[in-house]
């Protein structure tokens, strides 16, 4: 009975939950929380206490196999990195650097992202390198770098317990990043104020002081309106503007009308509002938590921007306790951007139209690496489409379900000459790829993740890889080593960690023994802050001064007419995560919720003859899918609502891909459909099926 | 029964007996009434009625079913099931041959002692009436009580079940067909007892009807149906004691282990369906009297 | 009972591991809080395989364990351990571990941070009959050891010891005694006791918990009396169909959610009601002779819902102060 405990960090949300795996004999046998643990002290979510069940054997990838006309075939590693270097040089000599790509993953570890960027880069010799931040929180880093020099969480998790006011903006964290939904209940039960502002009645809305239910994509009028509120009552913070901020003068102008017609657009009265901004402007202490709520949309980056906006003008940025917190949805999105898995930037967010930092890397890489930035995920799937896009290297996302705009995915995927794929499971991007890889999950692999609140932690392996399964930056090397380059020998994940540390300023003195004392260390971690920074922007901002910066509503781009008379939004579900490919594989998490469930308000079912559990057809501009309906309160008229992880009932059948032009961000969180009750008796049919009749001819 | 490695006293049988899907004939929208055949008919305990049993259906799971025939002495038994989840969808898919499994009989069952000499009304709802049928074929061959009749109510015709048990029972006692939607059907309250609503809103024409006062009433069906007739006898003036119902929950033991089938009335919270019931008295599903 | 000096714990923890596997596997002297894990999957395993189906037998499965030790537990999961020796006493699964476990106890001397064990009489002194051997530390070289039975008398075969003065034992009891004083004060606990037994928690308290509830199963998962199980087919490899059990919680919505749908415990306040009312129930304590909470605090430390036992108690007790 060999029982040994590993200590390792929970692969789901961007939390990063201590996690014990026990192991007997080699096996998994149980999940536990650890106690002493900095963020989650002893808790985790439904999913952390489930991911035994997400790792486990069954229908796992083991060995890599080849497409053919018959189906997959199994082949040894040898042929399968022969025929994707084949490939790939075929495609370079054909039509050049800019035709191939990385999507990498933002749940695989740091090691494995840096060595997706480097291959990309220093091999491939192209910028084309992206990863699911550009659906998720692209703005983010777009809007916060250009407003404070920094796009990560400001602040650290334990704030939340040392904060006068929590304003949730656009995020559900009880839902995903529940151990912080838990810290803010703890912490609002403790008498910390808690304002919610969110289309949505969510689990926090209803425990709030203060829930403005605004319309859908209302935000920056609802922010530019507190911010006139405030400005115009004087309780705007004198000193920090004045020391730490410029562009009030430009700021104040720009929201001279802000409170005209704000009612009608917010759906907020004045009242509210006013006593909104007030409540945050006088705290003592504010902090900001948001997420998809502000970043999927057309204006994503103005609404991350008019956030920012709010939190300058209060002062509520580098103390304990305030900030503006950016929730980072996965495990290690934080650290593939911090890795550079970005098209304009290289690690450490070193832009790659910069003459100095390209220098840097070609000489530190010795090699001269391209010039100009890449393609995003969006623009790589446009380009193939356009046939400029030809070779794509994918791992540890499933795009097909997850992205906006499904068909247009599977076209632009039926359409590559190369489609490699490494993952755990037969996802549906994996079946449409031309070489699929098995992948080493979490425990099978030692690395680092870095969590929302910028904590690098050290992932420790706990089992041998099933099959014939390796680590990702192992089969990224293996590429590079069969296209006959040395770019990516490394012995071991450490020594990938030595290389990051050496070219990442905010990572350069880490190490994985310091990070296993330390339990873990928040970057900016250099020489001036050994052990970690736990509060960003404490006494000047990257960019000197902070920047206000005016942003006007810029409306959705797709309203409601006659014939799609209901908003359609995203959200997650407690249960599930992503794609649902992990999460599918509990017997509790696929018991708990059916398999693709349409949200929608009583009164708007009353109106369409639908009732609660009846099964509805919905129908965009984009696509049609079929699912059940759930009828709630939780949702106003006129709007409802889709969770993202059911395969057979994928939201993003009907998603719009319109993007906000600076991060090419979708607008995932606003669309307009129909929705119809199915006849008596019918069941909701599955994606595939639908899609079949489609081929079929069949309506 | 299973021979297990510690014999030493008497452990639960968790695991089931090969069984065989003998035949089935489609009894009703999406429900069917199927053979099974034990290896022998001793393999299990002679089942009461209102007892029930544990299905297992391979590779999809095992789930709770009543027996509507209780096992002859070939060790066929029936039972009636309704296409609604994974373990019947599963069920619905097998074909005469096939292996399944069971264990049981499980629960406590219908008070027949308590029936000696009673004028019964039992009202059944939709799949309810199931659990009521070996009881009423029971009675019906004893002669038990003194009178006996069904009230039986579902959404439509097709949602009825036990057609050609009904159409038997019909020659025996007072059998009345309440359809929420009486559809096409002719409906004539005097000779053929089809009347429209739910069972509570024909129930004073069903009581109009009968030349005998019903003492005793048996519920089986939806709770919120069994519900509202118990407390609608009561009004009339029934006693608690004198109602008995059938409760239904998910189950994957059937020996109170799992904890799947609780009750969760204040006083009953370590009540377990499978083992205290699922028959109970309504007094006893009350609160205790405060003193 | 005999009693026994004893050095230290490590010199009877290597004499059974000549015979035993030892569990927890690393030795950790002298801890007096509970682990965060307690034994509990040790006996009622978190999954267990049930049975295999070739496609015409059904075959039972039973655990065949290595004789193996429980070192060094608690009074509060002695007391779960012996609860659930009870719930499952015709569960041949669990019995298949059990009579293969030797359990070794350690009294707790001082309060652990959540622990209430006194008040639910779950310790902090093991009982006798809850354990095969208890072990009591006199000072920093020297512990006295009890013997419980005739299977820890056994397992002490080839093990040569000092018999303890009989004066050991009242010293035993007035330690354990001073341990229980220093406990908080334990009236909100009381109160909560008796306002559920009662029935007198407002249905309003109850929803407001239940949307605090994310249905994590971090609760039923560290309590150490828990025992509720779900179960599901698994195929294996030669095509065989196995049917497993795992550890399931009643605070999924889903718990009780049957095919039609149909679900009698739809709102979270429903679910996290029953747990409370099974937890501290007069009637439960009736059956089982004690409460099915044994006071160890953990739910609290890995709720993040801020609903575990103290939260939860203390909640019921100042909403029915503010009442009166």
């Amino acid at each position: 009975m060999a029982t040994k405990i590993i200590s390792t960090i929970c692969p789901f949300c961007g939390v990063g939950c201590g996690l014990n795996l026990r192991t007997e004999n080699g096996k998994l046998i149980s999940v536990e929380p650890q106690l002493d643990h900095p963020v989650s002290r002893g808790q985790l979510c439904t999913k952390g206490w489930n991911s035994a069940y997400g790792i486990d054997a069954q229908n796992r990838i083991t060995h890599p196999l080849i497409r053919t006309p018959q189906g997959f075939r199994q082949v040894s590693w040898d042929e399968a990195l022969e025929t994707i270097a084949n490939g790939l040089k075929q495609i370079l000599a054909e039509s050049g650097p800019q035709a191939t790509g990385i999507i990498s993953s933002a749940r695989a570890t740091n090691e494995d992202n840096y060595a997706a960027q480097k291959l990309a880069r220093a091999v491939l010799k192209t910028n084309n390198v992206d990863h699911c931040a550009r659906i998720c929180h692209s703005p983010t880093v777009a809007g916060l770098s250009q407003t404070l020099g920094s796009g990560a969480m400001t602040n650290s998790a334990a704030d939340l317990l040392e904060t006068d006011l929590i304003l949730v903006f656009g995020a559900d964290p009880t839902e995903n990043h529940s151990i912080l939904g838990g810290h803010i209940m703890r912490a609002h039960l403790e008498g910390t104020k808690l304002i919610v502002a969110d289309p949505r009645c969510t689990r926090l809305a209803k425990l709030a002081d203060s829930h403005l239910q605004l319309k859908l994509g209302s935000n920056i009028a609802l922010l530019n309106a507190m911010v006139k509120t405030i400005l115009d009552n004087g309780w705007q913070d004198k000193k920090f503007l004045d020391q730490r901020c410029e562009g009030l003068e430009q700021l104040t102008a720009s929201v001279a009308n802000a409170l005209e017609g704000v009612e009608e657009t917010t759906g907020i009265s004045l009242p509210e509002i006013e006593s909104a901004a007030k409540a945050y402007s006088q705290s003592k202490r504010a902090m900001i938590l948001y997420g998809m709520g502000i970043t999927q949309y057309v204006s994503g980056t103005n609404n991350v921007i008019a956030l920012s906006n709010l939190a300058l003008i209060c002062g509520q940025l580098g103390r304990k306790g305030t900030g503006v917190n950016p929730l980072r949805g996965q495990n290690n999105v934080q650290g593939a951007c911090d890795m550079g898995c970005l098209p304009n930037v290289y690690p450490g967010y070193q832009k790659v139209d910069n003459p100095e930092a390209r220098a840097k890397f070609s000489q530190y890489w010795k090699t001269e690496v391209p010039e100009h930035p890449g393609l995003t995920s969006m623009g790589m799937t446009k380009a193939t489409l356009a046939g400029e896009f030809r070779g794509l290297i994918l791992f540890g996302e499933d795009p097909v379900v997850t992205d906006p705009d499904q068909n247009l995915v599977k076209r632009a995927f039926s359409k590559l000459d190369l489609l490699v794929v490494a993952e755990l499971t037969m996802t549906d991007t994996a079946r449409m790829a031309d070489v699929v890889l098995p992948a080493a999950s979490f425990a099978e692999k030692s690395g680092t993740f870095t969590n929302c609140e910028r904590r690098v932690q050290h992932v420790q392996q706990a089992l041998p890889p099933v099959g014939e399964a390796r680590t990702d930056w192992q089969w990224l090397a293996a590429i590079a080593q069969q296209l006959g380059s040395d770019q990516l020998d490394w012995h071991d994940s450490e020594a990938v960690f030595r290389e990051i540390t050496q070219i990442t300023p905010n990572y350069s003195a880490m190490n994985y023994t310091k990070i296993d004392q330390l339990q873990g260390l928040q970057w900016p971690c250099n020489h001036e802050t050994p052990e970690g920074t736990a509060i960003l922007h404490k006494d000047t901002f990257p960019i000197g001064k902070a920047r206000l910066i005016p942003v006007h509503p810029i409306d959705i781009d797709e309203r409601a007419d006659n014939e799609y008379p209901l908003l359609l939004t995203t959200n997650r579900l407690h249960f599930h995560y992503g794609c649902g490919s992990m999460t599918r594989k509990s017997p509790l998490l696929e018991r708990e919720t059916p398999a693709g469930l349409l949200f929608i308000n009583p009164a708007d079912a009353n109106d369409l003859g639908v009732t609660h559990r009846s099964a509805v057809g919905i129908r965009s501009r984009r696509g049609y899918v079929e699912t059940r309906a759930m009828l709630t309160d939780d949702l106003p008229p006129g709007l409802v609502c889709m969770p993202y992880h059911f395969r057979e009932a994928p939201s993003n059948q009907l998603t719009n891909t319109a993007q906000d032009p600076l991060t090419k961000m979708p607008e995932l969180k606003a669309c307009a459909v129909s929705v119809q009750p199915l006849e008596p008796g019918m069941s909701p049919r599955p994606i595939d099926e639908i899609s079949a009749l489609k081929v079929e001819g069949v309506k | 029964m299973q021979n297990s490695i510690l014999n030493k006293q008497a452990f639960y049988n968790l695991t089931p007996i090969a069984i065989e899907l003998v035949d089935f004939i489609n009894d009703g929208e999406d429900a069917r009434h199927f053979r099974f055949r034990l290896p022998s008919p001793q393999s299990i305990d002679k089942p009461e009625p209102g007892q029930f049993f544990m299905l297992s259906v391979p590779g999809a799971g095992e789930a709770p079913f009543t027996f509507t025939v209780t096992p002859n002495d070939q060790g066929v038994f029936r039972a009636l099931v309704r296409k609604m989840g994974e373990v019947t969808t599963a069920l619905f898919q097998c074909q005469p041959g096939d292996i399944l499994g069971i264990r049981g009989p499980f629960g406590k069952g219908w008070p027949v002692n308590a029936l000696a000499n009673k004028k019964i009304l039992m009202v059944a709802g939709g799949c309810g009436l199931a659990p009521l049928a070996g009881l009423i074929d029971q009675l019906i061959t004893s002669h038990h009580h003194k009178h006996l009749a069904l009230v039986y109510g579902t959404r439509n015709r097709a949602l009825q079940m036990l057609n050609p048990e009904r159409l038997r029972w019909q020659q025996e006692i007072s059998l009345f067909d309440i359809l929420e939607d009486t559809g096409s059907t002719q409906a004539s309250t005097e000779e053929n007892h089809i009347l429209e609503g739910t069972p509570l809103d024909a129930m004073d024409s069903v009581l109009r009807t009968l030349d005998w006062t019903p003492d005793t009433l048996l519920l089986c069906g939806p709770e919120v149906m069994m519900s509202a007739a118990a407390k609608n006898f009561i009004q009339r003036g029934l006693s608690a004691q004198a109602i008995w119902l059938s409760i239904e929950r998910r189950m994957h033991c059937a020996v109170g282990l799992c904890g799947h089938c609780y009750l969760s009335e204040h006083h009953l919270a370590h009540h377990y369906v499978c083992k205290d019931g699922p028959t109970y008295r309504w007094d006893h599903l009350q609160p205790p009297e405060k003193n | 009972m005999k009693s026994y000096y004893l050095d230290h714990p490590n010199t009877l923890r290597n004499h059974l591991a000549k015979s035993y596997q030892i569990e927890p596997p690393e030795a950790d002297s002298a801890k007096s809080t509970p682990p965060l894990i307690s034994p509990k999957g040790q006996l009622f395993a978190e999954h267990e395989n049930l049975f295999t189906f070739d496609g015409e037998c059904f075959r039972e499965t039973l655990p065949k364990p290595a004789p193996f030790v429980l070192f060094g537990v608690q009074s509060c999961d002695l007391t779960a351990i012996h609860y659930q020796d009870q719930f499952f006493a015709n569960d041949p699964y669990y019995q298949a571990r059990r009579q293969q476990a030797l359990l070794i106890g350690t009294d707790c001397l001082n309060p652990c941070q959540q622990g209430f064990c006194p008040s639910v009489d779950a310790g902090p002194g093991v009982k006798k009959e809850t354990a095969d051997m208890i072990l009591h530390q006199l000072s920093a070289t020297s512990w006295l050891l009890l013997v419980c039975n005739k299977k820890g008398l056994n397992a002490l075969e080839g093990l040569l010891l000092n018999p303890a003065n009989e004066s050991e034992f009242t010293d035993r009891d007035n330690r354990i005694a001073s341990c229980v004083e220093q406990f908080n004060d334990d009236s909100y606990l009381q109160q909560g006791i008796t306002a559920i037994n009662q029935n007198q928690v407002p249905e309003e308290l109850w929803q407001q918990l239940g949307i605090q509830c994310l249905s994590c199963s971090g609760c039923t998962t560290l309590c150490p009396t828990c025992s509720c199980y779900g179960t599901w087919e698994r195929q294996d490899s030669n095509g065989d169909i196995r049917r497993q059990r795992f550890w399931d919680s009643c605070l999924y919505e889903s718990f009780q959610r049957e095919a039609s749908q149909h679900n009698p415990t739809e709102e979270a306040g429903e679910r996290v009601k029953r747990f409370w009312t099974h937890k501290f129930g007069d009637n439960f304590a009736q059956e089982f002779g004690r409460y099915g909470c044994v006071g160890c605090g953990r739910c609290e430390q890995t709720c993040p819902g801020v609903v575990g036992v103290h939260s939860v108690m203390k909640r019921i007790a100042s909403d029915a102060k503010l009442d009166t």
